[in-house]
């Protein structure tokens, strides 16, 4: 009984592992990228994640805009895109268990905010450093 | 003893699984059987009316990808709302969408659109009345790239007061579902059109 209790234990804890380590094996692949972009690079920061999120910068239309434009500055609350009026779950792993637990949407949303509030892809530093940043809130 | 436990439990276990199946099934087939029900019963009074999400292929992967991907954002028009040739351009653009960069992977990319093209406005007959008066009054030379520059669209929604589009509660026409409350069923009736601030519209 306890040999089975135990093996259900170590499935249970195996699945939750392999969940996060979709994450962190990118984090490893966005790392090594970031290596070859700057020999200098010392780990990714989650300061500097901080001051790319609520940076403002004027979008193609002429409006100033940021991550938290839609956001919100409380990642732990709701957000509503300015555009359409969708609300957006909060981006806040501590709140929102789903959040940033599946590579594909983190890489499509990565792409595709980076061009909507910086007109250019991000780079691999920028990218960790943000994704650094949302998965300590 | 002690081994027989763990024996019994699985064993609770794995027939409670299975009846909770029988149930399932049960529940769909059931479920089939009110849908005729319903088609039998309303065939005059709807009038070509199509349940979009039982609909077509509508549960295809590809219809479901549709729905989640483009929902993400906003409302999920009905393919059949545009013809193929402004899909494609819809598609062929995800990088500039309207005001947002909406790119996706090639393969998604690709399975939306086989869904979108498969179900246009002018790949197949269309027995919902609104759906075909608005692709008729399209003009082969025209490749509408927002369903509300239609000139069908146009008159059906001219005498709506600007005071109720712009409004907090809609702010468009291209939110649909705001005021036409089944939109999300591909039912576009002016019965089941509530204008927030407003109520019901009769034309």
């Amino acid at each position: 009984m306890k040999k089975i209790f135990i093996l259900l234990c170590l499935i249970i804890t195996g699945t939750a592992f392999s969940l996060s380590s979709e994450v962190s094996d990118y984090l490893s692949l966005l790392k090594s990228e970031a290596e070859k972009e700057n020999p200098g690079f010392s780990g990714f920061s989650a300061e500097r994640g901080n001051k790319i999120f609520i940076s403002s910068h004027v979008n193609d239309k002429g409006k100033k805009v940021s991550c938290t434009t839609c956001h919100g500055n409380d990642l732990s609350k709701t957000g509503k895109d300015f555009r359409t009026g969708k609300i957006i779950k909060p981006l806040a792993p501590s709140a929102n268990s789903k959040r940033l637990t599946n590579v594909r949407d983190i890489k499509k949303w990565l792409k595709r905010n980076f061009k909507d509030v910086y007109m250019r892809e991000g780079s691999a530093t920028e990218k960790g450093d943000v994704l650094t940043y949302l998965l300590n809130k | 003893m002690k081994k027989i436990v763990p024996l019994i439990t699985l064993l609770v276990m794995f027939l409670s699984l299975s009846i909770f199946a029988d149930d399932h099934e049960h529940d769909e087939n059931h479920d089939n059987d009110d849908h005729h029900y319903y088609k039998k019963k309303h065939k005059k009074k709807n009038r070509g009316y199509i349940n979009y999400q039982s609909g077509n292929n509508a549960n295809s992967n590809e219809g479901k990808l549709y729905q989640k991907e483009c929902s993400a954002c906003h409302f999920t028009y009905q393919p059949e709302l545009l013809p193929k040739r402004s899909w494609k351009a819809i598609m062929n653009g995800l990088e500039k969408h309207f005001d947002a960069d909406a790119s996706l992977e090639e393969k998604e990319k690709n399975d939306i659109l086989k869904y979108l093209l498969e179900n246009a406005g002018d790949a197949k007959y269309i027995s919902y009345k609104y759906f075909r008066k608005i692709n008729k009054s399209i003009y082969s030379d025209q490749t509408p790239i927002r369903i509300s520059e239609i000139s069908y669209f146009i008159r059906k929604h001219r005498k709506i007061p600007k005071k109720f589009i712009v409004q907090d509660e809609v702010k468009s026409l291209s939110h649909c579902q705001k005021c036409h409350i089944t939109a999300d069923k591909g039912n576009y009736s002016e019965h089941s059109v509530k204008i927030p601030n407003y109520g019901r519209w009769d034309d």
